[in-house]
């Protein structure tokens, strides 16, 4: 590890940014976000990364500067001095388990939500999520909507969600809001999104078979 | 390009309102791609020598990676833990989460291995949007002939039509697993007509349409009860029968702890998207970290033939600009949205909707013949108009394109102030392994689906029928493969790298590198693309 920081610190330009990344020091240029630092400085088994673009939700990491600590996504975050950078592992396996298809009516979804999220109610706002989200979603709002059965608003209100799962690693109740937003959005498309000309063109080509394998079955 | 104009000065030249003069016309498209294309760079293309494909045109750099030594022997097999599934799916993008939802609605038991995590891939980067004919103008027929036409006729029109008479049901199926897609005010799913369409047919969710898609799939595979998920898994290399005539398996490692598994099953789903990474002709790349051609270079060692090794898209607008997002893609929709191109002379150069592949040739000559905007001696671009777009339709571009505008943002670039600077970007591989409508490639037991199949859209991709093709596709080969009722292998075996050593051997390849990559050198032994 240090000769390959060694290697690395030869092409240090003047403008150079001190930081640490996993613990390693790491001199990288003005400009670069931490997944660039992280390359340019050689630190081993940074595998977290997907995207680069801030919409995969793979490279989170950790940010400590002095005694704050956050949390962020290393693609979208630049370097600065002094900043210590930790890139944090996958998620766990999510905690709360349904298929959308066994869900038949529309109607019992509200209490459904509860047993498959009992969490949900118990929102403390303490803010953890709203302050880990790194796409500024009013995380803990979404909560209380879902909550409340209102879906539609709710899958709205995480609309721009990338499943980094930050807010269920920051939730001291174990709500998963992340889940919780897809839950909300994915219900409200499973039952409510019937557009007219999808259901037109789907109908055609259902009586266009229908009609082939008539003619088919009648020639035989 | 010393003579291209600098950007300080093509922006004191910019004005939003400025006259942008006539649109020149485009009189010989072939010409414009024979000259400028990327594809067609003197010294890019190489006969390959061995495989299925011997005596085929294919890019160099790839060429390398298909005629490479394989990471494993049979000692390496000796003594490593075996697991038995039914079907084992590699990839964890949009294709390979269809193909494994599909195997185990089926009742398979299914394994889905990824190399990084379930869902990083290009599908969730597509922004613009999925085709599928569903306007009352349009038809199935229309939607075949435009898919046609963009890729030169080079496609196979039983695949095409495949694809584009699954469109409607594909819409159907991910409503119902939950994907949500923007609508008009009276319910109708909202169309756009893009690039190489005749109509308006491009169904979207703003401009986070794969986000949306990526993280509903993902979300059913991983509350799937049938389908267990390996994450950071890689494939080294897959197993074939003692003829070395069918794949059974494959052998997978762990970027954790280096381990290697061995995975016996009936069917392997290759669904590890394409190669942007592996930086083709020096270019800049729109993909994810993981896409660096694994499927391809796995697919060729056991014997299936490959297509269009030799046809790559190059989206046109890449950005330039700010550096830590170089090559990455201004979606389509943006043009389809009325946005134009403009040279550092400010005068407009081509059909913005014309299909990508001519938009891309035209830029690359705009910046060949002067008339780009420099950033420094390697970066030279032109403007995508986004400030007129802005003026046309004011607050059009924080609605329809927040992706965008969150990520520029980040960098302190305004597009609805200031153009933006784009060049393009490698994006797309064509071709890939050849496969039937079931997405069964010419080896039994191997199927192939999404960006690491061909054949589907010829020489030129048109938009929106990646995110189409990797479900409809990926659903017929998860049906098929666990329609594969054979009782599986009795001996899993690495005959296939042997007999892709003795011709390497015989054409006098040297087997100095070895294949697949599964991540980019700058990722693993430091540095960085671009800089």
């Amino acid at each position: 590890m240090t000769t390959s920081n060694a290697t690395a610190n030869e092409n240090v330009q003047p403008s150079g940014v001190a930081l640490t990344i996993n613990g390693i020091a790491v001199n990288a240029v003005a400009g670069m976000t931490l997944v660039e630092a992280a390359w340019h400085g050689g630190v081993p088994r940074v595998t977290g990364v997907g995207c680069l673009e801030g919409v995969c939700g793979s490279c989170r990491v950790m940010l400590r500067r002095g005694k704050e600590v956050t949390v962020g996504l290393a693609c979208q975050t630049f370097v600065e001095d002094g900043i210590d950078v930790i890139f944090l592992p996958p998620a766990s396996a999510p905690q709360h388990h349904y298929e959308i298809s066994d869900f038949k009516d529309g109607w019992d979804i509200h209490a459904r939500f509860h047993k498959i999220f009992p969490e949900a109610s118990r929102c403390r706002h303490c803010h953890g999520c709203v302050n880990a989200c790194p796409k500024d979603i009013a995380v803990e709002d979404g909560v209380v909507q879902a909550a409340a059965g209102r879906f539609r608003e709710a899958g709205e209100t995480f609309f721009e969600c990338i499943m980094c799962e930050l807010c269920d690693v920051a939730c001291p109740e174990l709500i998963a809001p992340a889940h919780v937003g897809l839950f909300s959005r994915r219900i409200t498309a499973h039952f409510h999104l019937r557009p007219p000309n999808l259901i037109n063109r789907l109908e055609e080509l259902r009586q266009a078979r229908a009609g082939t394998a008539q003619k088919e079955n009648g020639e035989e | 390009m010393s003579n291209s104009i600098p950007l300080a000065e093509a922006l004191a030249r910019y004005r939003p309102d400025a006259d942008l003069g006539s649109l020149p016309e485009l009189a010989d498209v072939d010409t414009l791609l024979n000259t400028y294309h990327p594809d067609h760079l003197r010294d890019s293309l190489v006969k390959l020598a061995v495989g299925a494909n011997a005596g085929d045109s294919c890019q160099r750099e790839l060429a390398g990676l298909l005629q490479a030594e394989a990471f494993i022997d049979e000692a390496d097999l000796a003594g490593t833990p075996v697991t038995d599934v039914d079907v084992l799916v590699i990839g964890g993008g949009g294709a390979g989460c269809a193909a494994a939802l599909a195997a185990a609605e089926n009742g398979a038991r299914v394994l889905l291995a990824t190399k990084l995590r379930l869902g990083d891939s290009n599908t969730v980067m597509a922004e613009g949007g999925i085709q599928a004919a569903i306007e009352p103008d349009d038809s199935i027929q229309r939607h075949i002939q435009d898919t046609l036409r963009g890729g030169h006729h080079a496609a196979n029109p039983a695949l095409v039509s495949a694809m584009a008479g699954d469109g409607p049901e594909v819409l159907r199926w991910l409503i119902s697993q939950g994907m949500q897609f923007e609508q008009t005010p009276s319910g109708d799913l909202h169309t756009r007509r893009a690039g190489g369409m005749s109509t308006a047919r491009l169904v979207h969710c703003r401009d986070y349409t794969g986000l949306e898609m990526m993280r509903v799939l993902r979300e059913a595979v991983i509350q799937h009860r049938s389908i267990e998920v390996w994450e950071q898994s890689p494939t080294v290399e897959l197993l074939s029968n003692e003829l070395g005539q069918k794949c059974v398996g494959a052998v997978l490692t762990s970027l954790l702890d280096g381990q290697l598994r061995i995975v016996r099953t009936r069917s392997v789903i290759l669904a590890t998207g394409g190669l942007g990474r592996l930086h083709l002709n020096g270019f800049p790349t729109s993909n994810h970290l993981g896409a660096t051609g694994d499927g391809l270079v796995l697919a060729y060692r056991i014997g299936a033939r490959l297509c269009e090794l030799d046809s790559f898209q190059y989206h046109p607008t890449g950005m330039l600009h700010p550096s830590h997002l170089a090559g990455k893609l201004v979606t389509e929709g943006v043009r389809a949205a009325g946005a134009l191109l403009v040279n550092g002379l400010g005068n407009r150069f081509i059909d913005e909707l014309q299909p990508r592949d001519v938009v891309c040739a035209a830029i690359l000559r705009e910046c060949s013949e002067g008339r780009g905007i420099r950033i420094d001696a390697k970066h030279v671009g032109v403007w995508l108009d986004t400030p007129r777009l802005e003026c046309a339709q004011p607050g059009l571009l924080e609605r329809q394109f927040p992706n965008l505008m969150s990520r520029t943002r980040v960098a302190g670039v305004d597009p609805r102030l200031e153009p933006l600077l784009v060049h393009p970007t490698l994006h797309y591989q064509n071709g890939g392994a050849v496969i039937d409508v079931n997405g069964a490639t010419t080896v039994p037991g191997l199927y192939a689906v999404g960006e690491v199949a061909g054949g589907i859209h010829g020489r030129n991709r048109i938009m929106g029928n990646a995110l189409l093709e990797i479900i409809s596709f990926g659903r017929r080969a998860g049906a098929a493969a666990t329609a594969n009722r054979d009782r599986g292998p009795k001996k899993v075996t690495l005959e296939h790298v042997n007999r892709l050593r003795r011709a390497l051997t015989l054409a006098g390849l040297p087997m100095t590198q070895r294949a697949p990559q599964v991540l980019p050198d700058y990722a693993t032994t430091g540095g960085a693309w671009n800089r």
